[in-house]
């Protein structure tokens, strides 16, 4: 008898995305930050902002041009950077993915279905998020609404591809979330999540912005005032994105 | 025909040697075990069968196949059960089957499986909430989903309780009479015994022993013994100069003749024929224990047991 070589089709990835998908809808706990995190900084970042347009933001109050851009690409840190990895470190941990190992599934069809469960569950909680956004304070949409979904699905494979390199790297569940904490902290206070890149010295201001984060908030917000975002903060993402993802690539240990 | 081919296999771990120019085939339906306490070499030995590990030195072939540069091909006709490989905690025995069915191209029908593995009624429920011979009967289940042409089951009834032990082995029976050839990694002996045709023995990553189990205890030179407590002292000199008695010997108020051949009979009449009366007397056939002691010179038993 001849055997031939077979992959599962196509049934069977849309089954892999749709078990992990009922297991991500029983772990209650785990919904609690992409979908309530979102909201919260939202809330925090939005209080005490006054809704007067700025000409630094092309007539746009700080909030809107600044704040939400950058509550959003916290968020989809938040979940590629720290979330993501430590499903994926704890699948490794208990031995889910050496047991697919032995199968035809590759167990790259495992992170696209982690990954596909995962920005479902970020872009739920960025509708919340803006929703609640626009309800409480009156923040106006993206004036180039299309280039915001591009530049916002970017940064999100830029994150993800951070976080596979945190899963690949990291021995434990446990280094998972440190490490996915440090570099996201890391990144936060370089692009100007704590009171904003002015309050740093130049230096470091300057490379924040050429960092994933940094970048990431450049360019959506750019996309909410209507103006083109900067090919190099793109660039950063892009770059990020390849490069993270070939070393996630090469490093990753299915066990 | 070989389905399984082993030749020359050799893998350490940094300057550990586990597995050492280990050899062995396995004939399509056949059950073969492989038997050895923990840090034998077992479990590494499959694993390059499984395409998980990559040999050191030697040759390795499942169904002609090159199990890691093939691995594509491979994992088609390959059924595995894992000693460690989990599922996620919240996932229910149903959809664990239902999507390893989905990997493969020809596979089990779910419901059936669930059935012969009595698995039905736990069917909703999560991997988490599943007893250990629950999980074990589900991990089975899933070695056997894809309709495999050949099933490794590592430690295949540790955790199940003997109800649960016999039916296992019943199916395994039953998947051989499909024509699925079976590796069996063990260190029970009566598993062992009870299932395989053929049997290596392995003992510090070497190949100590391999024949059937009939084989491996006669080539042990392990004897039989008859046991029998007589109301009064006797001459063991009568018994000694049998040609089928090697020692006679006094354990616990009890005489035990140790010897080959037809040794009941011959006692018994010798016995009779010196007018000594013998009471509860019952004969003890050598078992895959006493091999497996003989060709390693330890007791499995000392290391573990299930």
């Amino acid at each position: 008898m001849q055997i031939e070589a077979a992959r599962p089709g196509l049934r069977s990835w849309a089954m892999m995305v749709g078990t992990e998908g009922k297991l991500v809808a029983r772990d209650t706990a785990g919904l609690i930050v992409p979908l309530g995190l979102p909201m919260l900084i939202m809330v925090m970042n939005g209080l005490g902002a006054d809704g007067e347009g700025v000409p630094a933001f092309n007539g746009l109050p700080p909030l809107d041009a600044y704040v939400v851009p950058l509550t959003l690409v916290m968020m989809i840190a938040v979940i590629g950077v720290v979330n993501m990895p430590s499903f994926l470190a704890a699948y490794r941990k208990t031995g889910v993915l050496r047991r697919l190992a032995v199968t035809p599934a590759h167990p790259i069809q495992v992170l696209v279905a982690q990954v596909v469960v995962s920005m479902i569950q970020a872009i739920c909680g960025l509708i919340m998020a803006l929703v609640l956004a626009r309800a409480a304070f009156d923040v106006s949409m993206p004036r180039n609404i299309l280039g915001a979904i591009g530049v916002f699905l970017l940064i999100s494979v830029a994150m993800y591809a951070l976080g596979m390199l945190v899963a690949a790297i990291a021995p434990t569940t446990n280094s998972a979330v440190a490490i996915g904490l440090v570099l996201f902290f890391a990144l936060l206070a370089l692009g100007g999540g704590f009171g904003g890149r002015d309050a740093l010295p130049d230096a470091l201001a300057t490379v924040g912005e050429y960092l994933p984060y940094g970048a990431g908030v450049e360019a959506l917000s750019a996309t909410w005032m209507g103006v083109a975002p900067d090919a190099l903060h793109l660039g950063v993402l892009a770059g990020t994105t390849l490069l993270a993802g070939a070393l996630a690539a090469k490093l990753f240990r299915w066990t | 025909m070989a389905v399984l081919e082993v030749d020359g296999l050799r893998k350490q771990y940094d300057d550990t040697v586990v597995v050492d120019d280990v050899s062995f085939d396995v004939a399509q339906g056949e059950i073969f075990g492989i038997l050895g306490p923990n840090g034998a070499g077992k479990t590494t030995t499959v694993e390059c069968l499984e395409g998980l590990r990559v040999p050191d030195a030697g040759h390795v072939r499942v169904l002609g196949l090159d199990p890691h540069r093939e691995r594509a091909k491979l994992r088609q006709v390959l059924g595995v059960q894992l000693q460690k490989g989990m599922l996620p905690e919240k996932l229910r025995v149903r959809e664990a089957l239902a999507l390893y069915r989905s990997f493969y191209r020809d596979g089990a029908d779910i419901d059936r499986l669930l059935d012969d593995l009595r698995l039905t009624e736990k069917r909703n429920t999560a991997f988490e909430d599943l007893s250990g011979g629950q999980a074990q009967r589900l991990a089975i289940a899933l070695a056997l989903v894809g309709k495999p042409r050949i099933a490794i089951l590592d430690e295949l009834t540790t955790g199940l309780d003997p109800r649960a032990r016999e039916d296992t082995w019943e199916l395994i029976e039953q998947i051989r009479a499909t024509g699925v050839t079976v590796l069996l990694v063990t260190h029970f002996m009566a598993e062992a015994q009870r299932l395989c045709d053929r049997i290596a023995i392995l003992d510090r990553g070497k190949v100590v022993a391999l024949d059937t189990p009939g084989g491996l205890i006669a080539a042990a030179g392990a004897q039989q013994r008859v046991r029998f407590r007589t109301s009064e002292s006797f001459d063991t000199a009568v018994l000694e100069r049998l040609g089928e008695v090697s020692e006679v010997r006094a354990e616990r108020g009890e005489m035990v003749v140790f010897g080959t051949g037809d040794l009941l009979r011959v006692v018994s009449t010798e016995l009779a024929n010196h007018g000594i009366a013998a009471t509860e007397t019952r004969v003890e056939h050598a078992t895959l224990d006493d091999a497996f002691l003989a060709f390693t010179g330890r007791a499995m038993d000392a290391h573990e047991n299930v």
